[in-house]
């Protein structure tokens, strides 16, 4: 028995030794985990705030009950310009008077279309003023010479899908921008393609987005 | 628990761990883009946004661009060509493409500025201005002392301008000195009535001596569309262009035949060219004289004179006879300021050819009669030569005004230095400009006026000079003016009404309406950007060639500088401004080192010249003439005839905006006005100058 204890205490002493170092480079691993839930998982969301749009505004209801093409509100002019957003007034066409008796269309017409006051839109995809952005090019036409995207996949490609509910609109605290604003990296997985230099005018020289 | 090594641990790997989260990356990302939002950033105002478009003409530019101004949500942005125009047609030149952003350059007045008694400006509201004008104009009209300066060459300002000035008891108005004046004075020396133009466009070949067509002389935006649509890139050219001249400009670089000749050698070149012309056989009955005294000019004499080949210059006259329509265009690279005697030359020339009247030829336009009673006739105002009256006030040979009116013209930049108008501004009772930027004229007058840009008021262009037929053509406000500045035509006919004036019409909106009427022209098509083109003539009547006269401006020419001095001669580009305005903000990147090197003026020489004075390129140098010199640098371009030396005009301003002041030098610091022998004109000349190392 004695033999056998004199030969497991320096076991004993090796293994507390080994705990013991396990025990000492802990708070180092639990760091590392801590930042990394903090990084990963906190740190996103607390960089951004969330926001609703000011009318619960559904493109479903616009396209599919009242059947009205995309082209009816968001089209490029003649001049090449894109009409984007339309006003109020531009709305007013059919929300003269209120159509449903729906939350938002009251909000809409009380608070918007009678006072004729502009609706502050969240704009998911807005640029910085240094980009130059132009539908004209972006076109289904265009694009549709080597792909065939539907119309809603093309926009999907750089805008969120708004086909129900408007998405809740996520502003980075530090920089202003929406959450969903595109990077130039994302642009220029199609202008800095090879395969777009043969077959359209998007280079990825800076004076193409950059005036 | 957790020691103080185990905290270290703690956070070197919590510092470890951040590295692999987006937390630096994303957060130095976020934070570089947030620097673009800081509150005092200008911003865009996107979104949906209703562009309108309105057809209108340039002030700014002297070709007459006509211009499709973009509006968004009623705010100009953009300078278009106008397609309709059937004078620039589409084209638009670098001047007016800046006049949307010119409307906010550093430089523009925004209220009318006082001179205190220790030379500083304070602000003053409009009524102020306006009540110390009026009380100046009160006293002048009284001693029959006003003397005004327009800087507008071609619009029914000037007959206001004209008109007022008459009405006062003066017959003191003047234009700035331009090719206009010259052509005029040219034109009567012969005997001429009516305007002249040339119709370069129906031209199958030009013939220019100094005029740079294609850069800065007359409608030249009309003449770049011109000769594009007659030079296709696939067929056979329907114009050729042949360009006499001291330096390869930008006229000289697209022309067929660029003739380098030695500065202030027109006339021998001229002369050359009719002594061939009559040795070839042109008829003399009628021009005998004219014959005599071509008879001695010789290619030979005349290759001593200019410096071009016999051979070339037999060249030009082959060309001549064999074309169907031949143009002579004489003119002067500074386009102000030249002498007549060549451009009498030219128009005999044009005459001998049979070219009078004819299409591609030289053209004699009526006058235009004016709306405005006791205005000026064009023939009258053409006949005043702002440089003599300026010469003879610093002389002391006349009295100098009561009162100086200066409406948007820049006489301190763009005269000759030694022209005596820092005399006339100092010696003048009280001096007013009306202006749009606050330049050195404006800095040098008791009152400052802000006037509207030609974007935001009404104005009309009534037949640029140079052009062959008659074109009138509207401008119209497209924006409200800004900040404070006023319609000038508006403010002078309120105050005339004010000291009891009646000049016929309420608003100056009144006398374009009349001038329209007048011309049998539709306001509202004017309003849309019509224009009025017309090919009536007056009938060409005998002419007199005025030997004398050009055997006197003959005599003592083309003296070889003296050794190691050069001859001057001056360029400029109609994108760096005019004599009323300056280099556009957007135009800087169009400054080559043909113009600036290291942002001193340019000197550039033929290396030939070059090595023989001992200079290298890139050295610092001075030009000196007289008392005058002018800092440069050294640059070698073998389109320069030989020793000459090339400035660029248009650079050198004192006090306009960060785009243009200290940037190089004001070529009328050599310059000087003279009488040129002959017609007794004020004209300017650069003297010869000396070479020294900086």
């Amino acid at each position: 028995m004695e033999d056998r204890q004199e030969s497991t205490a320096p076991q004993k002493e090796v293994c507390s030794r080994f705990k013991c170092r396990l025990c000492g480079v802990a708070p180092f691993f639990v760091g590392i985990v801590v930042a990394l839930v903090f990084g990963w998982w906190l740190f996103p969301t607390l960089m951004f705030n969330s926001q609703e749009q000011p009318v619960q505004f559904t493109h479903d209801t616009h396209v599919n009950v009242a059947g009205l093409d995309c082209n009816y509100c968001h089209k490029i002019r003649p001049d090449g310009t894109f009409s984007a957003i339309p006003t109020t007034k531009e709305c007013a066409v059919c929300h003269q008077v209120l159509l449903g008796e729906s939350r938002a269309e009251r909000v809409f017409w009380d608070e918007y279309v009678r006072p004729g006051k502009e609706v502050a839109w969240l704009i998911y995809q807005k640029q910085p003023d240094n980009v130059f952005f132009s539908h004209a090019p972006h076109s289904l036409e265009n694009c549709n010479n080597c792909h065939e995207f539907s119309k809603t996949e093309l926009c999907l490609f750089c805008h969120v899908n708004v086909k129900d509910k408007a998405p809740t609109y996520h502003e980075n605290r530090l920089s202003g921008y929406s959450k969903d604003t595109m990077k130039m990296w994302q642009c220029e997985r199609c202008h800095a393609n090879p395969n777009h230099l043969a077959g359209t005018a998007a280079n990825n020289a800076c004076f193409v987005c950059h005036k | 628990m957790l020691d103080r090594r185990g905290f270290l641990k703690f956070v070197g790997g919590a510092a470890v761990g951040t590295l692999a989260t987006p937390v630096v990356w994303k957060g130095l990302d976020d934070l570089s883009i947030w620097t673009q939002n800081w509150p005092w950033i200008p911003r865009l105002d996107k979104g949906n946004n209703l562009n309108t478009y309105i057809s209108t003409t340039s002030k700014l530019c002297p070709s007459a661009c006509g211009m499709r101004v973009r509006l968004v949500n009623g705010r100009p942005v953009r300078v278009l060509g106008d397609e309709s125009n059937p004078l620039s047609r589409g084209g638009v030149s670098a001047l007016a493409s800046a006049e949307v952003q010119l409307r906010y350059s550093p430089a523009r007045l925004k209220r009318p500025l006082r001179r205190t008694a220790d030379g500083t400006f304070v602000a003053i509201p409009w009524y102020e201005a306006e009540a110390l004008l009026r009380a100046e104009l009160v006293k002048a009209a009284r001693d029959g002392g006003l003397m005004c300066l327009s800087g507008d060459e071609n619009g029914t300002m000037n007959e206001l301008l004209s008109a007022l000035t008459v009405a006062m008891g003066s017959s003191d108005f003047y234009l700035m000195p331009g090719e206009a004046q010259t052509t005029a004075a040219a034109w009567k020396s012969l005997g001429g009535r009516g305007r002249v133009g040339y119709d370069f466009a129906r031209s199958d070949f030009v013939l220019a001596v100094g005029a740079g067509v294609l850069e800065n002389w007359g409608p030249v935006v009309g003449n770049r569309r011109a000769w594009g649509r007659a030079r296709p890139q696939d067929g056979e050219p329907a114009m050729r262009l042949a360009y006499a001249g001291p330096v390869q400009n930008n006229t000289a670089a697209g022309a067929d035949w660029w003739l380098p000749i030695r500065p202030g050698s027109e006339m021998a070149f001229l002369m050359g060219i009719a002594q061939l012309l009559f040795a070839q056989g042109c008829p003399s009955a009628g021009v005998e004289s004219f014959a005599e005294l071509a008879a001695v000019w010789t290619p030979e004499k005349v290759a001593r004179a200019t410096g071009l080949a016999p051979e070339r210059l037999q060249q030009v006259v082959e060309q001549l006879a064999a074309a169907r329509a031949p143009l002579i265009i004489v003119g002067t690279d500074l386009g102000q300021g030249g002498e007549a005697a060549p451009v009498i030359l030219g128009m005999a020339l044009n005459t001998l050819l049979g070219r009078v009247n004819q299409d591609g030829g030289l053209r004699i336009l009526p006058e235009p009669e004016p709306v405005f009673p006791r205005a000026m006739s064009y023939g009258d105002m053409m006949a005043q030569d702002f440089t003599a009256a300026v010469r003879a006030v610093a002389d002391k040979k006349r009295a100098a005004p009561s009162l100086l009116m200066i409406y948007e013209a820049n006489p301190v930049y763009a005269m000759p230095r030694g022209a005596g108008v820092e005399e006339l501004l100092g010696s003048a009772g009280f001096s007013v400009s009306f202006s749009c930027f606050l330049d050195e004229t404006a800095r040098r007058c008791d009152l400052i006026l802000p006037s509207a840009m030609g974007l935001e008021r009404f104005d009309d262009v009534n037949t640029p000079f140079g052009l062959g037929e008659i074109f009138y053509a509207l401008c119209q406000p497209v924006a409200e003016p800004l900040y404070e500045s006023r319609a000038a035509g508006d403010v002078l006919l309120d105050l005339a009404r004010l000291i009891g004036l009646d000049m016929g019409y309420a608003t100056f909106r009144e006398a374009l309406e009349a001038r329209a009427a007048s011309l049998g022209l539709d306001w509202a098509g004017l309003m849309k950007g019509e224009c009025a083109i017309s090919r009536a003539t007056l009938p060409l009547e005998s002419l007199i060639f005025p030997s004398g006269l050009i055997a006197e401006a003959l005599e003592g020419r083309f003296i070889q500088p003296e050794k190691g001095a050069l001859a001057v001669a001056t360029f400029t580009k109609l994108a760096f401004g005019t004599a009323d305005s300056a280099i556009p903000p957007f135009a800087t990147k169009l400054i080559t080192d043909a113009e600036l090197t290291a942002g001193e003026l340019s000197a550039s020489m033929n290396s030939a010249t070059i090595r023989e004075l001992g200079l290298r390129e890139g050295m610092k140098i001075r030009l000196v003439a007289g008392e005058m010199s002018l800092p440069a640098r050294v640059r070698a371009f073998e389109g320069v005839a030989m020793g000459t030396v090339a400035l660029a005009a248009g650079f050198g301003h004192t006090n306009f905006d960060a785009f243009n002041n200290g940037k190089g030098a004001n070529v009328m610091d050599l310059f000087t006005t003279v009488e040129e022998p002959g017609t007794g004109l004020a004209v300017w000349r650069c003297p010869d100058v000396k070479i020294v190392k900086a």
